[in-house]
């Protein structure tokens, strides 16, 4: 690196800054008047917040802040902030892509789907609150600073989820997600003070080095790292901890529903790579947590995919969806190898996956929210003949489910592509079964939703309504998203694997 | 694994003798049903109406919020007071000032927005205005 300047450290943390910041600029603007939002101005402020923070993110990422110069090893580089508690590296920012991203999307498809909501502001800020936790995880270097922004992740979800306060769904599954969440964030607290207990220091570092060193309590070491990964398998929504996710995305505002499956789940899953790869990794004869996320990958995608056969609520099969590709993505961390070489193809293929569905995710859960716009009905039956309705949001949503099933229409093709090459990798020819079979079922329930929009004739006349902007934007630019990244697929798989080899080296 | 063995035996016996005592006064004890037994205990008191009756004010919840905010305000000023003199040596004035300036700053955006959204506003219960007696 030859830079004549650089920026002083503390900026590399400037993506969580501008999210907070816009969180509390939105505070002071209700201020002005509390009693009457005006949604324009509000989802103006949320979407300029969320384009700084991914700007930051995107050049950051690209300028090579945080990650190895020419003249330095792969695994040096990372910028480590607050005593080691924060580390911008590849994968922080790589992850802060993602969720960045989806914070524009959602607050720009918010605009009209609020539009009768009383409480605008909040409903914003506790968005770019949330999100602000999201990035803040991504660089969590400590198991404190880890546990805190998980916090400020699920604190302001619970809210979200419920904020319909009119509507029993949403009470219910706000309910439920806060009960299940207080639970595993407890598992998840006692794990790490296990966890503290075994190896006497809470920084990432320092347990990886204790643990390298021998220590004595491994049946404790062992049980705090299977209460991790509980509290863990929470956040990403894996079987059998995700009693939650149907309810919660069911009842919440779908931009919620969206914004909670994708970014929530991906903040989830950097914490996974960054706890069991980076400080784990040696730790497998403690606790043999390859094995388990083996197991829990494999039924995760098996039982959700089977679900979702059955459901006939859209909401819901989405859902389920996003429970399945969860385990999709676990195959990451159960064909963990131990080889460096092997394990940055396999993390990168996680990654890259984490990012296309970031992408393709948020869109088939956008289109939702304008079904719900619109008051099409929930079920399957309901959207059938939309395609006549709202040909360009059809086709829109046609490239997400099937990029979601893993057809060559976006980006889902080759992420998943990966993953399969990763089990190859990883010596889990079990695991690729598993992921082939899957792939097979949930091309049923994708289709069958396809099938309804275009195919099948709408039992009554479908008024066409008025067309909101903000949506119809938002559902453009991922589609356009989902689509690109076909040609970009080796763009972001690069960046997926620079990433990967920081942590995984 | 021996340590495991001794944490599953305490288990076992913590599960153990509540069961035992149960199953113990349940064989030994006689039975005589009664009305009085079955009453709601309420300190020798009639029972009357449902518990459910007793309400609270949901304001009175908002207010124990908002002493949260200064709560947590005192529990960090105090230590940060007390090292004061000694971190302005160390790292001069503006490296110790700024980030508590800034963390009470953000606490009085969140105080100055409940407060302008009407949270220290004692909303008054109609029915309780008309049957008021001066």
């Amino acid at each position: 690196m030859t830079e004549v300047t650089t920026l002083p450290d503390w900026t590399a943390i400037a993506p969580a800054l501008a999210l907070l910041g816009t969180a509390f600029v939105l505070l002071l603007a209700d201020m002005i008047d509390p009693d009457d939002s005006n949604g324009t101005a509000l989802t103006g402020i949320s979407v300029t917040g969320g384009l700084v923070a991914l700007g930051f993110a995107l050049w950051y990422l690209l300028a090579g802040t945080g990650q190895p110069g020419a003249s330095q090893e792969p695994t040096e580089g990372a910028i480590e902030l607050f005593g080691d508690a924060l580390v911008v590296d590849g994968m922080s920012l790589f992850f802060s892509v993602i969720i960045t991203s989806v914070v524009v999307l959602v607050a720009l498809a918010s605009h009209e789907y609020l539009r009768e909501h009383p409480y605008q502001a909040e409903y914003y800020s506790l968005v770019l609150l949330a999100s602000t936790g999201m990035v803040m995880v991504t660089a969590a270097n400590s198991f404190v600073t880890a546990f805190i922004s998980i916090e400020l992740v699920s604190l302001p979800s619970y809210a979200l989820v419920a904020s319909l306060k009119t509507n029993e769904g949403s009470v219910e599954g706000g309910l439920k997600y806060f009960l299940i969440g207080a639970l595993s964030s407890a598992i998840f607290a006692y794990g790490i003070a296990l966890v503290y207990v075994a190896t006497g220091s809470l920084q990432f570092g320092a347990v990886e080095i204790a643990i390298a060193d021998g220590v004595g309590f491994d049946s404790l070491l062992g049980l705090g790292m299977l209460m991790i990964l509980g509290g863990i398998a929470f956040k990403i929504a894996a079987v059998p901890f995700h009693f939650w996710a149907p309810d919660a995305y069911e009842g919440a505002p779908a931009p919620i529903s969206a914004f909670i499956s994708s970014a929530s789940k991906a903040a989830g899953f950097v914490l996974g790579f960054r706890v069991f790869v980076d400080v784990f990794g040696t730790a497998t004869g403690v606790f043999d947590w390859v094995d388990a996320f083996l197991i829990l990958s494999i039924v995760t995608m098996t039982i959700a995919n089977f679900t979702a056969l059955k459901q006939d609520n859209v909401k819901r099969i989405l859902a389920y969806s996003s429970v399945a590709h969860a385990g999709y993505i676990l195959i990451a961390l159960a064909a963990f190898t131990g080889s460096v070489e092997g394990e940055i193809s396999i993390l990168g293929a996680g990654m890259a996956h984490l990012f296309v569905y970031g992408f393709m995710n948020t869109g088939a859960f956008l289109f939702i929210a304008l079904a719900e716009y619109w008051d099409v009905g929930r079920t399957v039956e309901d959207y059938h003949g939309l395609g006549n309705r709202a040909p360009f949001a059809c086709a829109a949503m046609t490239v997400f489910l099937f990029s979601l099933a893993g057809l060559p229409i976006g980006g889902g093709f080759f992420s998943k592509f990966y993953l399969l090459f990763a089990t190859v990798t990883g010596g889990q020819e079990l695991l690729g079964a598993a992921l082939i079979i899957n792939s097979v079922v949930s091309l049923f329930y994708y289709t069958r939703i396809v099938r309804a929009i275009w195919i099948e004739e709408p039992g009554e006349d479908l008024e066409p309504g008025e067309y909101p902007t903000g949506l119809y934007a938002a559902i453009a630019v991922a589609a356009l998203a989902t689509i690109l990244l076909i040609p970009a697929f080796g763009f972001v798989i690069e960046y997926a694997e620079i990433a990967a080899r920081m942590i995984g080296g | 694994m021996s340590d495991w063995i001794a944490i599953g035996a305490l288990a076992v016996v913590a599960v153990v003798i509540p069961l035992s005592m149960m199953f113990i006064s349940w064989l030994i004890r006689p039975s005589v049903p009664e009305q009085g037994k079955r009453a709601t205990y309420e300190s020798g008191e009639v029972p009357t109406g449902s518990s459910r009756q007793v309400k609270f004010n949901i304001q009175y919840y908002m207010v124990a919020l908002l002493f949260v905010i200064f709560d947590i305000e005192t529990a960090f000023i105090v230590p940060w007071t007390v090292i004061f003199d000694g971190a302005v040596e160390e790292v001069g004035f503006a490296q110790a000032f700024a980030p508590m300036a800034v963390f009470i700053g953000l606490l009085v955006v969140g105080l100055a927005w409940a407060w302008r959204n009407g949270a220290v506003e004692w909303v008054r219960s109609a029915r309780a205005e008309r049957q008021r007696v001066e």
